[in-house]
């Protein structure tokens, strides 16, 4: 449980005072973005906290002369002891037999497949001398398109997280995979002769054609066994899928979906979504109107948002429905009548060229409505296309938890094997999952972690993590890949579709299980290296048509609707008892108390728990709040206002007779009324970052309504958390940071970002030019393409072996992201516009850093870069103080896990991993520089453009981070900086940063401009 | 007026401050013997198999690059595998005793572990592949390997010495076809240099940027 003691810099969060907010921007001059609703107040708590550079040091630094004489003392003492050995004799182990192909030194990339709530994203996995050590978007598989999310980066410490689960445990016992397989076929034999009566198999969300297959053999040998769906994601049970071209959509209208973060297809949709967002010459300028109860990433990314409760947004897609199909006049609807107006007009002006998307947290109704103004409007198979769902369900009977909770309950279930599920954290609480656990008899658990599930099975086995097993998978748009190992099993573990083979009596060999499956379209050895080499199996039939033949079942007309004439009356009619039980919300139209509705939402950085121990997640400032290590409950600042709550304010929610503690956080842009709390926290088993973080939001939750409880009451406890949260970390203080200008400005004043500039492009200088060489290193971070999705910052943490540091040091400030992301808010607390800026190192051509170092330990060097050498620096921090933009990093502690083998073995050999006393920052990701650089030396020739690529902008979905040679004029990132909308931060400083950003370009509805944005 | 300090007091002083001088001295040799490179210069260094360089490469005339198959690729010249070595010790010397590791090892698949001769700190990012590119010869750095029946360092390999190269390098270049050859020598070095750095494209202006070694 987090601690309860005040938290040292709370003392300014206390003084938001909202009439004084408005009072202030009333009277704007200066810059108009705030980060933090405390320096919307500009409170003085929040100043003083600002102006110290480290502000954390201020509390340590109270040593009186003799302490730190004693201190240096002890000090130099230990030095001495510590030196007292040479370093250590090292060796050389040669291969016995070279593996194929394999160059000692070189790294090689291998296609594999991860896969998120079962759908396949293709990535390339560096690989080290045999060891994984990164992982790259595969630009041939099309849910990647050579880009990647955080969690695909973060696999990488998954694979090697020394928490795994290491041993077959019988019990509280270690035993082996001999044990474990002659129990398992021991208990399956009895089962031949009744049938498979109370013998149950639960697995994840799974697209996987081999695991299917195994699947359907396994009903088809016990008739009497099932098979069931522990999908805490909610989507399984959805009998169509949605699958929208964003590139070709002018107008996006998005009822409560965060498409830009979807699990199976979120990168590809970023990618689409910003190339119809080009606001230069001969670009597509495509607006996006979100309706949505809690900020989301897309929501930041919206031209217009309408922060609307998650019950209403139903009435809201009837409306529209209404208004687009019946026409007439929309603008009397009482609350939001102009904006449905608006939109309605919007869309009707783009048929067949406007999208509107539901969200997957959104009950039925709202799918048949987005789907039937789609229609309407003439989308389908333009920019959306209706399939059915790649997941898998079983054939017969109910496939959900609920119903095998149900069975266990009743005693049906006699042997039950979970592969890779943790239903004893992510059941819902109205499930009792772990006391139905005890009334079986026999359980079996395949897991990753020795996790919750785990430790209350019988059996537990660890799991091949996906860089250890063979597999497959198919993406969003139903493209097969192969998932084909990395690295032998670091603990002896299987794969779920070894697994079911040992269940099956098939041979316990995943290559032999995946082969076989795959046989009959890859069926010589030539077929099947090409599809493991590309990644993607190109020949394969089950891909859904892209023009749209699956349409013909898509003719749900308007009069079939749901239709809803009063809100809070509507009883949802689902296609399905499945879909409705897993998609519906509550909607009783009896919330009690003050109206107030709670929303579950996967953490945006840790999911629903199956990520909650890797520390580069938990460490990462989440999206829009940038807190980290911690969930918090959500709530908007005119709810806090009435309850007199202050950020991190402790609140008991209740709901449906349960209740569960957590601190507050509050969020602009929430809806009024909506509170909202995220999965994947109050984690037991989970292992060491884990345990302990958090409240537990499955608490709360229940099987019928997974995503909505009306019924909630919250309550203020008096108590205070303590929570790092990063939000005023490195803030750039009073100047004027970002640009952003509405398409109408830029069009009519193409120069405007850079129109109050005080100098020129370079301006005055004492400090001479640096003599030119042949590369001149520079780089452009597009903030109309940034999305804020953070894939960058974990990208740039496995490439360059950033260590993660932990709340406490979070909470001092000193969390080590070489490459952060600034967000920045627009406009009033209760619906303000949001804007990311990712800021890594400037390279400024005159560093003032360099300027200020006593040991020349940071220089520049003949092709621009500001390098950083570790060996010399001896940490004065001078450097840090110097630098404007707050890029600077320093090692206050040993952060770097020096002994652990697994991080020994996971970190990128090509980087050096810094030791206490250090300071570090961005080096462009020099290694990949050098490594260029000695290639194209090798035959004497130049780099070519796009021959470096840094590890952000490869895993930038949307493209956004350009690097190359700036005095290359034909080069991308010349020509991007070419842009009008070019701007340098703090250009007025004379630094020549070598990093500049192009101007974030709004594209608001001249009919909804002087009302709410 | 009283001496302030008396003799006494200036003695002790006095002592105390040799103290502190003999002790700081002493601190500095015993830190630099204790960073000292484990592997002395010159010195030879035991292995696991007496593996003579000056047998096969002086007496036999194997190339370094049978052996070190990625020198001219990669950062790491390489290792050779096991079954480099059984290409001919499957059929040669295989009863002697000193090659009784080799085919334990190789019969059983535990790799042998070599003590490492030439070390650099982790913070250096050396590369094989680009000095072979550029003319260096093996020779200049590892000396007469030719003649060494236990491999022995033959640099300190001190960053001053690596400066000391990346400043002037025409001391240094080689015709590539001669790289291999350890007992070439230029009739007019200096000469050859010059026209070398043009040939080979050697930009001096980068080779003393902390960043072309350290990352």
């Amino acid at each position: 449980m987090p601690s309860m003691t005040p938290a040292t810099h709370a003392a300014f969060e206390g003084r938001v005072d909202p009439a004084a907010i408005r009072v202030k921007l009333a009277n704007q001059r200066g810059p108009r973005f705030w980060r933090s609703l405390e320096e919307l107040a500009d409170s003085e708590g929040f100043r003083a906290w600002l102006r110290s550079e480290h502000p954390a040091i201020a509390e340590a630094a109270s040593l009186d002369r003799r302490d730190f004489l004693k201190l240096l003392g002890a000090s130099l003492a230990l030095a001495g002891l510590a030196g007292c050995s040479h370093p250590p004799r090292s060796q050389i182990v040669p291969y016995v037999h070279k593996p194929v192909g394999q160059v000692d030194g070189l790294p090689r990339y291998f296609a594999t497949t991860l896969t998120r709530n079962g759908y396949a994203r293709g990535v390339l996995v560096r690989n080290d001398m045999g060891r994984p050590t990164k992982v790259e978007g595969n630009p041939q598989h099309p849910a990647s398109l050579g880009s990647t999310d955080i969690f695909a980066q973060a696999a990488i410490l998954q694979l090697w997280d020394p928490d795994r689960s290491q041993s077959v445990m019988r019990g509280d016992s270690v035993a082996t995979w001999d044990d474990f397989a002659a129990a398992l076929t021991e208990r399956v034999a009895h089962f031949h002769a009744n049938r498979g009566d109370g013998l149950r198999v639960l697995v994840g969300p799974t697209t996987s054609p081999t695991l299917i297959a195994q699947l359907a053999v396994f009903e088809k040998r016990f008739p009497g066994a099932r098979w069931h769906v522990d999908d805490p994601a909610g989507i399984a049970g959805r009998n169509e899928f949605a699958r929208y071209r964003f590139d070709r959509a002018k107008v996006i209208v998005s009822l409560d979906a965060d498409f830009l973060s979807d699990p199976a297809a979120g990168v590809r949709y970023s990618r689409d979504f910003i190339a119809a967002r080009n606001p230069e010459d001969g670009g597509v300028m495509s607006r996006l109107y979100v309706v949505e109860p809690t900020p989301s990433v897309t929501g930041s990314m919206a031209d217009h948002r309408l922060p609307l409760a998650s019950r209403d947004i139903e009435t809201f897609a009837a409306q529209l429905a209404a208004r687009l199909e019946s026409g007439g006049d929309a603008t009397t609807i009482s609350g939001y009548g102009r904006w449905i107006e608006a939109v309605a007009r919007d869309l009707d002006a783009n048929r067949g060229a406007c999208t509107v998307v539901a969200g997957d947290s959104q009950p039925e109704p709202v799918h048949a409505f987005a789907r039937s103004m789609n229609q309407l409007l003439g989308n389908v198979g333009r920019t959306v296309e209706y399939a059915p769902s790649l997941l898998a369900n079983p054939a017969n009977g109910d496939g959900s938890l609920a119903a095998l909770t149900d069975d266990m309950r009743a005693g049906k279930v006699d042997t039950l094997l979970m592969l890779g599920v943790n239903p004893a954290y992510d059941a819902s609480a109205d499930m009792d999952f772990v006391a139905a656990l005890r009334r079986v008899p026999h359980t079996f658990h395949l897991g990753l972690y020795f996790d919750e599930t785990g430790r209350r099975a019988a059996w537990h086995v660890p799991q091949a993590h996906e860089l250890e097993a063979w597999g497959d998978a198919l993406a969003f748009d139903g493209t097969a890949s192969i998932a084909q190992p990395l690295i032998a099993p670091l603990y002896d573990g299987h794969a779920a579709i070894e697994v079911m083979a040992l269940l099956l009596g098939d041979s316990v060999d995943g290559h032999a299980v995946v082969r076989r499956q795959w046989q009959s379209q890859l069926a010589d050895h030539k077929a099947w290296n090409e599809a493991l080499q590309a990644g993607v199996i190109t020949n394969d039939a089950s891909k859904l048509n892209p023009g749209g033949a699956s349409n013909g079942s898509a003719t749900t007309s308007m009069s079939s609707l749901p239709r809803k004439r009063e809100p809070g009356v509507f009883s949802p009619t689902p296609k399905s008892p499945r879909s409705g039980a897993s998609r519906g919300v509550r909607n009783d139209g009896q919330s009690k108390g003050e109206g107030l509705e709670l929303l579950f939402r996967p953490d945006p950085t840790i999911g629903h728990g199956e990520w909650s121990n890797n520390g580069w997640l938990q460490e990462l400032p989440k999206p829009l709040t940038q807190l980290t290590w911690d969930n918090v409950v959500l709530v908007s600042p005119a709810l806090a206002k009435r309850k007199g709550l202050r950020n991190f304010d402790g609140v008991e929610l209740r709901s449906g007779g349960r209740a569960l503690r957590g601190p507050v956080w509050i969020m602009p842009g929430q809806a009024e009324r909506s509170v909202t709390i995220h999965f994947g926290y109050g984690r037991t088993q989970a292992g060491r970052v884990a345990n302990g973080q958090g409240f537990d939001a499955y608490v709360l939750r229940t099987k019928d309504f997974p995503w909505l409880a009306t019924d909630l009451e919250i309550i203020p406890t008096g108590e205070r958390y303590e929570i790092a949260q990063t939000q005023h970390h490195f803030a750039i203080e009073g100047r004027d940071p970002l640009r952003v200008g509405t398409l109408d400005e830029f069009r009519t004043d193409p120069g405007f970002a850079t129109a109050h500039d005080r100098y020129g492009e370079k301006p005055p200088s004492l400090y001479p030019d640096y003599p030119k060489a042949d590369y001149a290193w520079g780089m452009s971070i597009d903030l109309n393409a940034c999305i804020g999705c953070k894939a960058c910052t974990i990208a740039c943490q496995a490439e360059n072996n950033i260590p993660i540091v932990g709340k406490e040091q979070v909470r001092r400030g000193r969390e080590m992201h070489w490459i952060r992301v600034d967000r920045y808010y627009d406009g009033d607390g209760a619906n303000p516009a949001s804007y990311s800026q990712p800021v890594p190192c400037m390279m400024c051509e005159h560093a003032p850093c360099e300027v200020v170092c006593p040991v020349d330990a940071t220089v520049h060097d003949a092709e621009g870069l500001n390098v950083q050498v570790y060996n010399r620096c001896v940490g004065t921090r001078f450097c840090s103080n110097n630098c404007p933009y707050k890029v600077r990093r320093f090692n206050f502690m040993q952060y770097a896990d020096k002994r652990t083998p697994q991080y020994m073995a996971m970190r990128n050999p090509q980087v050096t991993v810094r030791r206490r006393g250090v300071m570090e920052k961005c080096t462009y990701c020099i290694q990949r520089i050098e490594t260029a650089h000695i290639e194209a030396d090798k035959h004497s020739r130049r780099i070519r453009d796009g021959e470096i690529v840094t590890a952000c902008q490869a895993a930038c979905p949307t493209q956004a981070i350009r690097f190359g040679d700036i005095a290359d004029k034909a080069s991308g990132v010349a020509k991007a900086k070419a842009s009008p909308r070019n701007y340098a931060m703090l250009n007025e400083l004379g630094t020549r940063p070598r990093t500049t950003y192009l101007a974030r370009i709004r594209n608001p509805n001249p009919a909804l401009e002087d009302g709410e944005s | 007026m009283a001496q302030l300090f008396s003799k006494r007091f200036s003695f002790w002083f006095q002592l105390c401050l040799l103290a502190v001088a003999i002790s700081f001295v002493s601190w500095v040799f015993l830190w630099r013997w204790a960073m000292a490179n484990p592997v002395g210069v010159h010195d030879p260094v035991e292995q696991v198999v007496p593996f003579s360089h000056k047998h096969h490469v002086g007496d036999d005339g194997i190339d370094c690059r049978y052996c070190h198959q990625s020198v001219e690729q990669s950062a790491f010249a390489g290792i050779p595998p096991l079954s480099t070595c059984m290409t001919c010790h499957s059929q040669l010397y295989t009863h002697q005793e000193m090659l009784a590791p080799l085919l334990t090892a190789f019969d059983s698949g535990v790799p042998l572990h070599w003590q490492r001769v030439y070390k650099l700190p982790d913070f250096v990012y050396f590369n094989h592949g680009i000095h072979v590119a550029k003319g260096i010869g093996c020779a200049s750095c590892h000396g007469q390997v030719d003649e060494m029946p236990l491999m022995a360092r033959n640099e300190h390999l001190t960053m001053q010495w690596c400066l000391a190269c990346h400043r002037d390098p025409a001391r240094h270049l080689r015709p590539r076809d001669q790289e291999f050859n350890l007992h070439w020598h230029a009739k007019d070095q200096l000469a050859l240099g010059t026209v070398l750095m043009r040939k080979y494209h050697i930009d001096t202006r980068r080779l003393t940027d902390c960043s072309t070694c350290h990352r």
